[in-house]
């Protein structure tokens, strides 16, 4: 079942982009578009979780906010631009789970989603991916491949968790590397050279061989 | 008070009291009085006018004095006329008077400048809210259509975000009182978003980043110690050199955190080192063509004072190390236990 997540947030890029973002990932985006009817729009969709804006029209997002408290306890993720101490406070005291300063990186902003929605429903989620019989536990950071299991570190396992799930798809070297970054590995493009290698060594001697291809000016692909 | 005005001021009292004494001696002598009785008349009206001029004298300088210090211990000199006592005198109820409108006239200024100034810096934090709002959709967009491209972009995008950031403490700074509050910080969440800040800008400049272990927990505000790291870390990408490396790392003892962040960049000579804290102060680099403004460091400077943190720099020759001292007191460490 897809998450399904509540943009309010009153200026049309970001909204649009933000949908394109989320959905990208995984979620099923809805956004407000007419702000007199937020509480009621909100109803009716029934989000898993809400991303909201402070300055809106019409009721701000703090009067949203309270507004929601009174029926839902979903988790409510504030975006503003303004970061005083203030706004922070008022969001946390009016039952806001988050707060988040624009520019976000989106890579944060997409981290402290899963987490919030990890909490609210916590019930087992899948921690393992599989492609061609290759099956990679993220708990454990193993692969397994017909029955034989080799460790991997947390570069690797990072590296093999990105592949994976855009398995099918070719993976830019740079998108590896931000990917990398982004979970607070920094790696070069020369280590990033050598951890695929390794990968490559680790997965061949569990029988796995040519698993990572290598698209020549491209990427890597699985 | 100089005895020396003050005598040249009377000098018309003087005079006066000078004929005086002169026509009554001739009038006397005309009249047929004894010499002696004369000469006694003239002593005792002089005794009596130096007398009554001595103990004006002194007593006006008294009161003077004591205006005169009450006016040096004033911070605020102009608002004088509010706790002196209103003079008796004709000349001088005039002169409080005036004393009385210059003061209103100044407090008038002062409110028209200070109301003008917060309008300012109002206007000024709005407008970096309001911006932040298309550099937020570029980023999205970019991040959303990857390209090479985009890549520069994001980059440039991190570069716009400093310059709002930094107006925006900079703006900020001289009320910041009112804006921080002080919290337990986990040092590496800070370092790595930090990080994050300027992820593009790193990468572009293929910075190796090394990060020790850093897992301290400190107190102090963390959007401020992101910023002041954001400056630091900008100025470690600005003055890089050949295969530039980044290096966190963090020393602990009984009272103290420091935190350092060490670049092998080009390095700050040695002669502007004592400097490179003070407002628009560029030195040897700035001069060099690398675009300084002299505000960065001096706001993390200042920043940090307000803070109550420690920031020092060390560079020899090549490479810098800018450390944060976040101090532990005996109540920190006896709730941490």
């Amino acid at each position: 079942m897809k998450r399904k997540i509540l943009i309010i947030e009153d200026d049309f890029t970001i909204q649009t982009q933000l949908k394109t973002l989320l959905s990208g990932n995984g979620y099923e985006v809805f956004a407000v578009t007419d702000f007199s009817q937020t509480i009621e729009q909100l109803k009716e969709i029934a989000p898993h979780l809400v991303i909201l804006d402070i300055k809106l029209p019409g009721n701000n997002g703090f009067e949203i906010c309270s507004q929601i408290r009174t029926f839902s306890d979903i988790p409510i993720v504030f975006v503003t631009s303004s970061n005083t101490d203030m706004d922070e406070l008022n969001s946390i005291m009016l039952g806001g789970d988050a707060f988040i300063t624009k520019p976000y990186n989106p890579a944060i902003l997409l981290a402290k989603i899963a987490a919030l929605l990890k909490k609210a429903h916590p019930f087992p989620q899948t921690e393992t991916f599989m492609w061609k019989e290759a099956v990679l536990h993220l708990e454990s950071s193993m692969i397994e491949y017909k029955g034989q299991k080799a460790e991997l570190t947390k570069n690797e396992l990072k590296i093999l968790y990105y592949l994976f799930k855009n398995a099918g798809k070719i993976c830019s070297r740079n998108d590896i590397v931000d990917f990398l970054w982004d979970n607070q590995l920094y790696v070069d493009d020369n280590a990033l050279s050598v951890n695929i290698n390794r990968i490559r060594d680790k997965l061949a001697a569990i029988g796995l061989v040519d698993f990572i291809k290598t698209k020549h000016r491209q990427g890597y692909t699985l | 008070m100089s005895g020396k005005q003050y005598l040249k001021d009377q000098l018309p009292v003087i005079l006066i009291n000078l004929l005086g004494m002169l026509a009554l001696a001739l009038f006397l002598i005309a009249s047929d009085s004894p010499v002696q009785t004369v000469l006694f008349i003239l002593a005792v009206w002089s005794i009596v006018l130096v007398l009554s001029l001595l103990t004006f004298y002194f007593s006006r300088k008294k009161y003077l004095n004591k205006l005169l210090d009450m006016t040096e211990q004033l911070e605020e000199r102009y608002l004088l006329p509010e706790i002196m006592q209103a003079p008796e005198r004709a000349d001088e109820q005039v002169f409080y008077r005036i004393m009385k409108m210059a003061e209103k006239s100044m407090l008038e200024r002062i409110g028209e400048v200070q109301r003008e100034r917060r309008e300012y810096k109002e206007y000024i934090e709005q407008w970096i809210h309001e911006v932040k709002t298309p550099i937020t959709a570029m980023k999205l967009l970019c991040e959303n259509n990857r390209s090479p491209f985009s890549r520069e972009v994001l980059a440039e995008l991190e570069n716009i975000n400093q310059y709002t950031e930094q107006a925006l403490y900079y703006a900020r700074s001289e009320h910041a009182e009112k804006d921080y509050s002080v919290r337990e910080v986990n040092l590496s969440d800070v370092v790595h978003s930090a990080i994050a800040d300027n992820k593009y800008l790193l990468r572009q400049s293929k910075m190796t980043i090394k990060i020790d272990d850093i897992e301290s927990r400190v107190y102090t505000d963390e959007k401020w110690v992101r910023f002041i790291l954001n400056q630091i870390i900008g100025n470690a990408i600005k003055y890089h050199a050949e295969q530039p490396v980044l290096h966190f790392g963090a020393t602990k003892t009984n009272d103290r955190v420091v935190l350092s962040v060490s670049d092998n960049g080009i390095g700050i000579p040695k002669s502007d080192l004592p400097r490179i804290f003070e407002k628009g102060f560029t030195g040897q680099n700035g001069r060099t063509g690398k675009n300084s403004t002299g505000i960065g460091l001096y706001l993390c400077k200042r920043l940090c004072d307000k803070l109550g943190m420690g920031l020092s720099a060390y560079s020899e020759n090549r490479g810098t190390t800018i450390s944060l001292i976040f101090q532990m007191n005996d109540f920190i460490i006896g709730v941490q236990g």
